[in-house]
């Protein structure tokens, strides 16, 4: 068991599959979810996705220097400010329009 | 050489009604309809007085010399093809120029001054003059054009200016379609003109080419030559180059064809056979309009083209007889018509034809080596434009009077309109060639031209015609001023005014001493011509054949309609059919509905219609209904463009990925 | 080697999670599940930096991310009175589109990550103190600093302030009327 365990201990691939499915799965959500802050979560994870990514570079190839960290915090404060801008949108499109359904949104429409 | 100053400032003569035209046009003509009659007459005055005083400098400065020699004081570049290929705008000043641009000033002078007596009170005053200055400043570019692209821009304004003017009453059905039918005649015409130009243009110029830096004798400032001059068109040594440029089918010289496809052109404006179902239609445009145009200035256009090229026919010896042969058969067949009209307009206008086809026959006799007929055509043009555009500005003044056109509807002018009746007696004298008036001189240098170099059936042909000339002229003026009224507006009639009576008399002056310009000194071409004096026994001759057309008219024609009629009902068909000017416009009727229009452009309609149309309509239907596709896609859910937008991302990243991967 | 295993153990644990979790993101059916769900997802990846010795990102993940970002999103359900909505089930066809390009762009990412070959180094020691480095970087105006993109974000974070005060408040003629 143990060497089972440590025999498929994750390397560098493993991780970017992990966090490529994530992003796969925030994608999904970006573009099925009607309710819009739902589409603003699913952003979020994909967000998180890319955050991982740095992560992961930083740890596998880079490990003597700090830079992917430090562009992992950089998005977090940037996801942060997403946020409050995407939420302050949602409640001023609330407001206006009673709903958030983004399906019901269709200004864009030709 | 100290040229005077209208010589160096000569574009002010085509310039002053240029501007005239814009200012008239645009300025005055919306304000006072007074104005604008004033303004554009007066501006064809100060025209014409500075051509006079060109002429006298160009004579005085010349005239120690003896010969006369082209000069172009003046010329702009226009268009600029290449290095040594541009086209220049500017004025050629030689005899023969100046004899046109004399005529083409002084008759539209006066009949600019004539028209603001006779246009008196016609809704399209403003519009008229415009019209008339438009004209009168593409006749002069015309007559100007050092080169020949010049000569054809202006020729195709000169249409233009036709075509308007002819229209001019264009809510009379019959005038819009004279205007159309004259417009796409002599465009169709004008066809052959650019084709001869185009085969003269091109092979003109690979032969300038071979003569850079060879010198051409006789032309002062090669430097500015262009291929299109008619300097160079008609020098002798580029005509010899020509001339080996190989033969095409039939044993017809490139050259004979270039001149021929441009003498098509010149028949279209001048009115040739087969050619001139236009003009007698185009009378119906003001009166004034056609004396100026389709009498003294625009028709003679042909025969300017003719003369100013006329090396390059002389070259080709085939080209010239054609011009003969047509302009001897115009001659015949338009007399004979005009023996039948009844329309007095109608009546000038055949006679115009007739008188034309003399110009081009006494052109198609002459030779470069006895260029007498050269010199009696350009005669022939001179004193004609001044008695036929009298002839012409009578008539107004005769309708004007009874208001209609109809010669059966007049009668007893005499006494009523005096000095109408005068002056018409002095052109109809004029115009049937006795002497001393201007005719008689003119019209006896085209038969010793044509006697003189060996063309008897022409002579015969130009011996004929004068007859049948002096017979239906005076046929008009017997019935229409002698006898007694006919009509409620002959009893009625009255003299015209002043304003318009002082160019009848200034136009019978010319018509009578015009004859007296010792022309044979003033214009010649090729070898100088020995001063040529009349030949008496050609002109007694002609003078005899004269009066037995007076004699013929006055016996038939003043007092007993009875005889004509006994005479009509002799030759019952005949006289139908020239009556009915031969039937040519039907033929050509028939030719075009029912030959060209059935066989030929129908089909090409229906082709055009479905087939070409089709293919339009289909791509716009096709753009149309993919559109519609395609806007299904623009759904507005920002969800679904993202999911394309994914889609097509991760596409295009397998692709690169596939692409670097695989190297 | 127990090290190692346990790593793997808690590897494949939180991934696990992680994935399950975020499904719950996309696919809950009421709003506030799905937040719950992104606080569940974010706190999985700061487990991910614990095991990746970034403890702390971590740190800063919890604090700002599960802390700030969440909460602020529920209110913000709340605000919207998401909470009551039941989603509606989205048109399947949109379902299908939506999976077929996320699995598609999954496989291409994924694939091209398996053939890649990455300059993995191992062996190096990571450095111990790297709070320490990061603040060092962080304030560090050299060739190698981050000082601008720091007072850059720090304007962005400001102006996002008061952007989303300005957004979210009430319009000035509604004001007027009352």
């Amino acid at each position: 068991m143990m060497e089972f365990l440590s025999g498929i201990s994750p390397g560098i691939e493993h991780w970017l599959i992990l966090s490529a499915l994530l992003f796969s799965i925030g994608i999904y959500g970006v573009l099925v979810r009607k309710n819009a802050v739902g589409v603003l979560l699913s952003a979020e994870l994909m967000l998180n996705a890319g955050i991982l990514n740095f992560v992961i570079f930083n740890y596998f190839i880079t490990p003597l220097i700090v830079d992917g960290e430090l562009m992992a915090l950089f998005l977090i404060a940037v996801a942060a400010a997403e946020a409050v801008v995407g939420m302050a949108i949602f409640v001023a499109i609330y407001k206006h329009k009673k709903t958030v359904d983004v399906t019901r949104l269709d200004t864009l429409k030709g | 050489m100290n040229e005077g100053f209208f010589i160096e400032n000569i574009w002010l003569i085509p310039g002053i009604p240029l501007f005239s035209f814009f200012i008239v046009g645009f300025l005055i003509r919306p304000f006072s309809r007074k104005a604008a009659g004033i303004a554009a007459s007066s501006a064809i005055f100060i025209s014409a007085l500075i051509v006079y005083s060109v002429a006298w400098d160009y004579y005085q400065i010349f005239s120690q010399t003896g010969a006369y020699p082209v000069v172009i004081p003046w010329t702009v570049e226009w268009l600029h093809y290449q290095e040594d290929l541009s086209v220049y705008v500017g004025v050629l000043l030689d005899p023969t120029s100046l004899l046109l641009m004399i005529v083409v000033t002084t008759v539209s002078a006066l009949v600019h001054l004539y028209s603001i007596g006779y246009m008196h009170g016609d809704d399209g005053y403003g519009r008229y003059f415009t019209y008339l200055n438009l004209f009168t400043f593409s006749m002069l570019g015309l007559v100007a054009a050092p080169n020949i692209m010049q000569m054809f821009v202006c020729w195709e304004l000169v249409g233009v200016s036709s075509f308007l003017l002819i229209g001019f009453y264009y809510q009379k059905p019959s005038a819009v379609a004279a205007s159309k039918k004259a417009f796409v005649v002599t465009r169709f015409a004008d066809l052959g003109f650019l084709l001869g130009i185009l085969i003269l243009g091109y092979y003109g110029f690979l032969i300038f080419g071979e003569f850079d830096g060879v010198a051409l004798s006789g032309i002062a400032d090669q430097s500015r030559l262009q291929p299109f001059d008619f300097q160079f068109l008609n020098h002798p040594q580029v005509l010899a180059k020509f001339s080996e440029q190989g033969e095409l089918f039939g044993g017809i010289s490139l050259l004979t064809l270039a001149m021929v496809l441009i003498f098509a052109g010149a028949a279209g404006k001048s009115a040739m056979f087969p050619l001139h179902i236009w003009l007698p239609d185009a009378m119906e445009g003001p009166t004034p309009v056609s004396a100026l145009i389709h009498a003294a200035t625009m028709v003679v256009a042909g025969v300017y083209l003719v003369a100013r090229l006329f090396p390059a026919f002389a070259a080709s010896g085939t080209a010239l007889l054609v011009v003969a042969y047509v302009g001897a058969f115009t001659c015949l067949f338009a007399a004979l018509i005009g023996c039948t009209q009844d329309d007095i307009k109608r009546v000038l206008a055949f006679s115009t034809l007739s008188q034309l086809g003399y110009m081009m026959l006494a052109l198609g006799v002459s030779t470069m080596a006895s260029p007498l007929g050269y010199t009696a055509s350009l005669f022939h043009l001179f004193t004609h434009a001044f008695f036929k555009a009298l002839l012409f500005l009578c008539a107004g003044s005769v309708i004007h009077a009874v208001h209609s056109n109809e010669i059966w509807d007049m009668g007893g002018l005499a006494r009523k309109m005096p000095v109408t009746h005068l002056t018409f007696l002095i052109a109809t004298v004029a115009i049937a060639g006795l002497p001393p008036f201007s005719g008689f001189f003119s019209k006896d240098e085209i038969l010793a031209a044509a006697l003189g170099n060996q063309h008897p059936v022409i002579f015969l042909v130009g011996m004929l015609v004068a007859g049948m000339t002096a017979f239906y002229m005076f046929r008009i003026y017997f019935v229409t001023f002698w006898g007694h009224a006919r009509s409620q507006g002959a009893e009625k009639a009255h003299e015209s005014p002043p304003v318009m009576l002082v160019p009848l008399l200034i136009l019978a002056v010319l018509a009578v001493v015009a004859g007296f310009v010792p022309m044979g000194s003033l214009i010649s071409i090729g070898q100088a011509s020995e001063h040529h004096g009349i030949n008496w026994a050609i002109a007694i001759p002609a003078v005899l054949v004269a009066l037995v057309g007076i004699g013929a008219a006055w016996l038939l024609y003043a007092g007993k309609p009875e005889r004509v009629s006994a005479l009509v009902r002799l030759w019952g068909n005949l006289y139908i059919l020239v009556k009915h000017k031969f039937y040519v416009d039907e033929l050509y009727l028939f030719l075009t509905h029912k030959v060209i229009f059935r066989f030929i452009s129908r089909p090409i309609a229906w082709f055009d219609r479905h087939v070409v149309d089709g293919g339009v309509n289909l791509s716009g239907w096709s753009t149309r209904k993919f559109g519609a596709v395609l806007s299904l896609l623009q759904t507005g859910q920002v969800q679904s463009y993202g999911s394309w937008y994914v889609l097509s991302a991760a596409f295009f990243g397998l692709l690169l990925w596939m692409m670097f991967s695989g190297s | 080697m127990w090290n190692e295993a346990i790593h793997s153990l808690v590897f494949y644990f939180l991934a696990g999670l992680s994935i399950l979790t975020a499904i719950a993101v996309v696919g809950s059916q009421r709003i506030l599940r799905a937040a719950l769900a992104l606080a569940g997802v974010l706190i999985c990846n700061a487990g991910f930096y614990v095991l990746l010795d970034f403890e702390f990102l971590a740190g800063v993940q919890v604090l700002v991310y599960v802390g700030g970002i969440v909460i602020l999103v529920v209110f913000a359900i709340m605000l919207t009175s998401s909470v009551e909505l039941v989603e509606n089930h989205p048109s399947s066809h949109r379902k299908w589109i939506g999976a077929l390009a996320a699995s598609f762009f999954f496989l291409v990412t994924s694939s091209a990550f398996l053939s890649s070959d990455f300059p993995v180094d191992r062996n190096a020691l990571r450095s111990i103190a790297d709070v320490k480095l990061l603040g060092r970087k962080l304030l560090d105006y050299g060739a190698e600093g981050y000082v601008l993109p720091f007072e850059i974000i720090s304007l962005l974070l400001l102006s996002v302030m008061i952007g989303g005060i300005i957004v979210a408040r009430k319009a000035p003629q509604s004001e007027k009327k009352k």
